[in-house]
């Protein structure tokens, strides 16, 4: 079977290895974008299967990078998973609101971020996690 | 330099008292006084909302206001322009009282003259003034130090997030294969980083619970489930440090009106502390009843076998940042914010939480919670309005007849999410699955019966759930059905309290039906 493509806009160089690493291991083909501008570009020339986009981003934020997603036809329809570190409370409606399909709050536990990926991509969830 | 006038707005019925204290304040050598007389309280708000009052001198024997209270309703309109009692009775106590309740002075007519009550309207104004910079400042500062909690919880994120990344990719040999050592190393690393994220969590939490801005949000919650997921979460913890971690919960326990998630967060806390404060081979356990006196609450108590709580700490554990002096390295860690999380949160969902302890045996931690009642979730809705409701329940059928397995919880699940974002603010309710998971209707929503909204909520339940792709695949389809709910003869002359209860037995009376209809036989 074809690998699923992922697409993780992150500014941060760590955290995007810690990604590449993670994502390869599950089997995903994981392509990487550092901001909103390079994201949105990354997105248009991959057509991932997902995103996972994060908020505090150089050059626009993550709103804004949906903002432009949802406009666009044929990127309108790509699941968009924000993995974020601002508060949940204050960011998760605004977030949703804005079209992610799900909200996470980083540090996100690897159990936790697998299951969302695969229910997301309509994959059989393998590990039993809460999904709250 | 020539000072502005003082705006005074006099609130005074007496003619007699009017005259004289006109003839005081006409002041020949300081800033001049201009005088607004009205003789009623029930004129006062549309003379105060004008803005061009600086203090209000107010009689305590007025027509329709008296005493303390007609205090309290000058200060209600307008809270920031200072309130000066006048008023003919030398009473120590009273005036205690009207300070209490906002006034800056208590003056007794015919005990001061010109320069004296000029000076107490200067010195009333004044203090007001400060009073509201006081409380300018302190919103402003507790606003700045939210933005400052907000950024630092955000910036401390990011690296945990680096180390939680690379910390599992060892430990899952991502990056080579690691020795058992090097593993139970890891795993202490991945403790801490736990007990990091917890800390930056808590300190985002009081910083709300000072505010009293935590947010909970209530429904019909089953202890068991909460307790069981939270003592599983737990058990490693325990297991570790060879306690035994139990709970007892009746199944016949009724179920509270609580927020699973914040209930959660309160027994983590109270777990963690009971097993980091209990010594090896020692026990745990959490019971729950209903509460023996009131039986609208359920009681919850955490019991340890622990170093125990001196009797002078055991109001003040409780407190934001207070910690019990402790001669264990265990001990000391953490911020000393959980047991002020806990208080704040359980009393926020209407209950109340204390210790008694046994220094040196163990303590008992207690709380409460108010059991789920339909009538008491309802009453926001119907309250005030007499508009008919009806109520919209949402079935799963599967063309293989009905199959209750593992995966029915999962899809009714599903189906209860996407009809709940089917609902709009306020007019819709969704009802609690009520302790029925064994069923074809998995959801019932209580809404207005008039100008077709029920209709309207029919057919968008109806779209969104042809939606769910994944439903299909699995052969199973949803049915709505809507009925307005027959209130017969408590329609007409019934109080409020008797509709909403009615609302509330025809609710519990159509569940029960589609229950037994359903169940297995």
């Amino acid at each position: 079977m074809k690998k699923k493509k992922i697409l993780v806009i992150d500014d941060d160089p760590t955290i995007r290895q810690g990604y590449q690493i993670r994502l390869k291991a599950n089997g995903y083909d994981p392509y990487f974008a550092v901001d909103a501008i390079s994201g949105f570009t990354e997105a248009r020339r991959q057509m991932p299967d997902l995103i996972i986009l994060d908020l505090g981003l150089p050059a626009g934020d993550g709103f804004l990078v949906m903002e432009r997603l949802k406009a666009a036809t044929y990127l309108a329809l790509i699941p968009v998973l924000v993995v974020s570190a601002r508060d949940r409370l204050a960011t998760k409606q605004k977030a949703i609101k804005a079209g992610a399909t799900a909200f996470l709050q980083k540090p996100v536990d690897n159990a936790v971020l697998l299951a969302y990926i695969r229910k997301i991509l309509d994959e059989p969830v393998v590990e039993k996690v809460a999904l709250g | 330099m020539k000072l502005p006038p003082v705006r005074v707005l006099l609130v005074e019925d007496n003619e007699h008292d009017v005259r004289l204290l006109r003839e005081l304040l006409r002041n020949e050598h300081g800033p001049s006084v201009h005088i607004t007389q009205i003789d009623r309280m029930s004129n006062i708000a549309s003379h105060l909302a004008a803005g061009e009052t600086d203090v209000v001198l107010l009689d305590l024997g007025l027509p329709d206001a008296q005493g303390p209270e007609a205090v309290r309703q000058a200060h209600a309109v307008a809270p920031t322009v200072p309130i000066v009692i006048m008023t003919g009775l030398d009473d120590e106590s009273l005036a205690t009282q009207v300070l209490k309740e906002g006034a800056q002075d208590y003056l007794v007519k015919g005990q001061l003259d010109a320069a004296g009550l000029m000076r107490a309207i200067r010195h009333a104004i004044r203090r007001q003034r400060t009073q509201v910079e006081a409380d300018v400042i302190r919103g402003l500062q507790l606003q700045l130090r939210d933005e400052f909690l907000s950024d630092v919880s955000h910036e401390l994120r990011s690296p945990l997030t680096a180390i939680y990344q690379f910390v599992t990719i060892l430990a899952d040999d991502l990056s080579g294969p690691t020795t058992p050592a090097q593993q139970e190393h890891l795993d202490i690393i991945l403790r801490n980083v736990e007990q990091l994220r917890g800390m930056i969590d808590d300190i985002l939490d009081a910083g709300r619970a000072e505010g009293g801005r935590l947010s909970v949000a209530p429904e019909c919650t089953s202890l068991a489930d909460v307790i069981g997921y939270t003592a599983t979460t737990l058990q490693g913890a325990a297991r570790d440090k060879h306690i035994t971690l139990s709970f007892d919960v009746p199944s016949d326990l009724p179920t509270a009106y609580a927020d699973p998630k914040r209930l959660r967060q309160v027994l983590i806390i109270l777990l963690d502390n009971a097993i980091k404060f209990t010594p090896a081979n020692g026990v745990v356990m959490i019971r729950t009843c209903v509460h023996p006196i009131d039986p609208r609450m359920l009681l919850v108590e955490v019991e340890d076998s622990g170093c125990g709580i001196a009797l002078d700490s055991t109001e003040k554990i409780f407190d934001r940042l207070y910690r019990v002096a402790s001669t264990s390295d265990e001990g000391r860690r953490g911020l000393g914010l959980g047991l002020f999380i806990c208080r704040e949160l359980v009393t926020q969902q209407g209950g109340r939480i204390w210790v008694t302890s046994d220094p040196g045996k163990g303590s008992v931690f207690s709380f409460t919670l108010p059991r789920f009642s339909l009538t008491r979730m309802i009453t926001p809705m119907l309250q005030g309005s007499h508009t008919p409701v009806a109520l919209v329940s949402v079935a799963i059928d599967s063309e293989r007849g009905t199959v209750v397995d593992e995966t029915w919880q999962h899809w009714t699940r599903e189906t209860r999410a996407a009809v709940r974002s089917c609902l709009s603010v306020d007019a819709e309710l969704l009802l609690p699955e009520m302790g029925a998971a064994q069923r074809n209707e998995c959801a019932f929503v209580l809404t207005t019966a008039v100008d077709g909204e029920m209709d309207a909520l029919s057919a968008r339940i109806r779209s969104e759930l042809d939606g769910l792709d994944p439903l299909r695949k699995a052969g199973l389809s949803c049915s709505v059905s809507a009925s307005v709910l027959d209130l017969g003869e408590a329609a007409d002359g019934a109080s409020n309290d008797e509709r909403i209860e009615s609302v509330s037995q025809r609710i519990t009376e159509r569940i029960a039906v589609g229950i037994q209809r359903s169940r297995p036989s």
